[in-house]
């Protein structure tokens, strides 16, 4: 079947090597650029891949990205997604992962706002002792729309899976998020969490989570767990033991989230989008001081 | 021997699954038609309101499509095969002496008439399509308590606006496909009015039993708690095995006041052939308490989700519930609660046991409203699996569009670990016992929340369903 991206590409990493330098893939959402990318990691190969999509414009795009990969046997893949789009835009971001034994399968995904952004996330973890840990980190203001699916099936035996959500909604911003963890038959031994945090800040947020467990084996453990709300008292009190408001208290919340999401931009294009963002929702000189930082531990670890 | 030494043996199996003749009962054809519905309704002599009330659920019920995306498959149910309604040739008795022998009977088999001896306010009991017995102590209805079946309270012109004014109001016949059946054809149930200020020291139980093979039971409960009341409500039902698909489709509607406190109590052990599509449904007033106990055992397919509208600011709800799915069984339980006041607070702890191939899903809905400032939330749902052919799934659903809100979820699925059953088999217990131990412990905050002898008939059904877990 032919692709219908127009810069539709296949890498394939050799067998027992290891790819110093990511694969990236950048989508220009200003552009409405479509990406779709499948990486084959051959056994106990090393890769990282890193999507990048974002874009500043006002105007109307629809943009996507799919990445598919196949980690052999022993394989270690780290993907890197981070998203922040402009508020009228939309993205739809997919990512689809098949480990095999003992394969490592680190997702990291930061959606720092915009339009409408759709996060997709299949991970089989076919192969017996394969592992994965799937980790978002979101905001959403405005009248952003973020929709989240994170699907793990665990199928072959002794597997673990971790799936960590963890975001903050602001003003009118709608959530809705769905993280299954599917315990197939056969999948003796193996265990799934799956846990969410959600930060509600704004009046008018609506926020949506399902998260499911679906159980077809016995010798297998499932966890999952939400928390929903906004910062306790005793937070907000010792916070203004030390002269922070609750606005204040807020913004620290924010910021910590982009800085986490610049620091661990694994290159310029991703780099890119999360100061853009940054710039965006906290400021200019926020957002370049993170980089200043970034710059500074950098040079010392020069 | 092993054997003499576990508790499922002291079980007695035909404690639920025992039949009586029909044979000269009122049974209307099967299917679902205009006329029967009429003919239900002039039986019951109701006022016009009732039956026009009925063939607008019919035609709600015609007009919609059977649901094909929702919990297990209900295919095997038809309902041109399942008559709605089924009579004994008997009077409503307020004495048992009253209540024909086979009845009677079968009531005391399942312990009804010596639990009202000894610890409930007044008991209600139906017999397929019409309650048989209804009784009150005296003293309660003394304080202006009304325990009546709603048929009664239609014909008392002191309730039938009452009855009017509620029914049908907090589950509309628009809800959902069985709900409008519900409407076209209910039959039986309870009416319950609790003054305001008043609190039964005892419970009322109304007890439900199907015996009709192929037909369907419809019993109808509305509840009025008035401000500052306290009424504890309990709920049975059984019936016997049968190899052609029963359908209960019942109704429960519950209206909590400001100030009162409601506390309902189910235990549902419906035999395996049965298709349990039963609604329930609280409105919670001002600094209200809804309280639900539930324990489902029998049925072949349940969709049961009793739904709390926490209205009032300050009121709250607490769902404790228990699901045991066994072979053949495929059970889609759990609840729902709205939270719409100011600071109202609601805790769901739920637990499900899953054996010999059965299947069960917990599915709960969390919704807190713009309004509900300082809403908080708890749901637990933990699950046990106790082989490998069975099937445990949790399916919450959480929406937060208050600020203020706090909402918290945690769910478990796992087995009974090797090391607990080879520590209590290093103490004398063999395999079985062990597993039947650790169960009956898992289900034990529930177990404790029920009336004793609702306590002793859910272990004691527990231990039947463990029968043959190991092997």
């Amino acid at each position: 079947m032919t692709s219908q991206a127009a810069d539709a590409r296949y890498v394939e990493i050799p067998a027992h090597t290891v790819r110093e330098e990511p694969i990236v893939v950048a989508v220009d959402t200003d552009k409405g650029e479509v990406a779709d990318t499948g990486v084959m990691v051959r056994a106990g190969a090393t890769v990282s891949i890193v999507v990048a999509a974002g874009g500043t414009n006002a105007a109307a795009t629809t943009s996507a990205s799919l990445l598919r990969v196949i980690a052999e046997e022993g394989a270690n893949v780290t993907i890197t997604e981070v998203v922040g789009i402009g508020s009228s835009q939309q993205h739809l971001e997919s990512v689809g992962v098949d480990a095999d034994d003992d394969a490592h399968v680190e997702v990291r995904q930061y959606a720092l706002g915009g339009g409408t952004v759709a996060f997709g996330t299949a991970v089989s973890l076919s192969g017996d002792r394969a592992r994965a840990n799937v980790g978002l980190r979101y905001f959403a203001d405005g009248k952003d729309h973020l929709d989240v699916n994170h699907v793990v099936r665990q199928r072959g035996k002794n597997t673990i899976a971790h799936v960590r959500e963890n975001g903050i909604l602001d003003d009118a911003a709608e959530k809705a998020l769905r993280a299954t963890i599917d315990l197939v038959h056969g999948a003796r031994g193996s265990k799934g969490d799956e846990a969410e945090s959600v930060l509600v800040f704004g009046d008018d947020v609506v926020n949506k989570t399902v998260p499911v467990i679906l159980c077809d084996e016995d010798d297998v453990q499932g966890n999952h767990g939400a928390t929903i709300g906004t910062v306790g008292p005793e937070q907000m009190d010792y916070l203004a033991d030390r002269g922070l408001s609750r606005k204040d208290a807020e913004a620290l919340f924010v910021r910590a989230l982009f800085e986490d999401a610049i620091i661990n931009a694994p290159e310029a294009h991703a780099h890119d989008v999360a100061v853009r963002q940054a710039e965006r929702v906290l400021g200019a000189e926020v957002a370049h001081d993170f980089d200043a930082s970034v710059q500074l531990a950098e040079d010392e670890e020069a | 021997m092993t054997k003499e030494r576990t508790q499922v043996a002291d079980v007695d199996r035909s404690l639920y699954d025992f039949t009586k003749s029909e044979e000269g009962y009122e049974r209307y054809a099967d299917g679902l038609t205009p006329d029967i519905v009429r003919a239900i309704s002039a039986k019951k002599d109701e006022p016009q309101w009732m039956l026009d009330l009925r063939l607008k659920a019919l035609d709600e019920y015609h007009r919609r499509p059977m649901a094909t995306n929702w919990g297990p498959s209900i295919a095997g149910l038809d309902l041109d095969h399942i008559s709605t309604y089924v009579s004994p040739k008997t009077k409503q008795a307020s004495s048992w002496d009253d209540v024909p022998a086979d009845i009677k009977d079968t009531f005391e088999r399942l312990g009804i008439p010596e639990a009202e001896r000894e610890s409930l306010a007044g008991v209600g009991a139906q017999y397929d399509s019409e309650i048989v017995y209804h009784n009150m102590r005296e003293e309660v209805a003394k304080q202006g308590v009304v325990y009546t079946t709603i048929e009664d309270a239609l014909h008392d012109p002191k309730w039938e606006p009452v009855v009017h004014e509620y029914f049908g109001t907090l589950i509309p016949m628009t809800d959902h496909k069985f709900a409008a059946l519900h409407y076209a054809v209910w039959s039986g149930g309870s009416f319950v009015y609790v003054p305001a200020g008043v609190s039964l020291d005892y419970p009322l139980q109304s007890y439900f039993r199907l015996n009709a093979q192929g037909a369907g039971q419809f019993e109808h409960t509305l509840i009025i708690v008035e401000p500052g009341a306290n009424l504890h409500f309990i709920e049975g039902c059984s019936a016997p095995k049968y190899y052609e698909a029963n359908l209960h489709a019942g109704a429960v509607e519950l209206f909590v006041k400001d100030g009162a406190r409601l506390r309902y109590s189910t235990i549902e052990n419906w035999s395996k052939n049965m298709y349990n599509l039963n609604t329930k449904r609280a409105t919670v007033g001002a600094d209200a308490k809804m309280e639900w106990v539930s324990g489902s055992f029998g049925s072949h397919v349940s969709y049961l989700y009793p739904t709390t509208i926490l209205a009032g600011d300050r009121s709250s709800c607490e769902f404790t519930g228990i699901t045991f799915s066994g072979a053949t069984q495929d059970l889609d339980t759990g609840c729902k609660v709205i939270l719409n006041g100011r600071d109202t607070t609601a805790s769901v702890s739920t637990k499900s046991i899953s054996k010999d191939g059965g299947i069960n899903t917990f599915r709960s809905s969390v919704v807190v409203g713009r309004h509900a400032d300082n809403a908080r939330c708890t749901v637990s749902c933990q699950s046990l699996m106790l082989d490998n052919i069975s099937r445990s799934d949790t399916i919450p659903a959480m929406d937060v569009r208050n600020p203020t809100a706090s909402v918290g979820h945690e769910a478990t699925i796992g087995r009974i670990s090797d090391d607990t059953i080879l520590y209590l088999m290093s103490r004398g217990c063999s395999e079985q016992e062990a597993r039947t131990l650790v169960v009956n412990g898992f289900a034990n905050p529930v177990s404790k929340e029920l009336p004793m002898e609702y306590a002793v008939e859910m272990n004691n059904l527990i231990k039947l369903e463990m029968e043959g877990a190991i092997g």
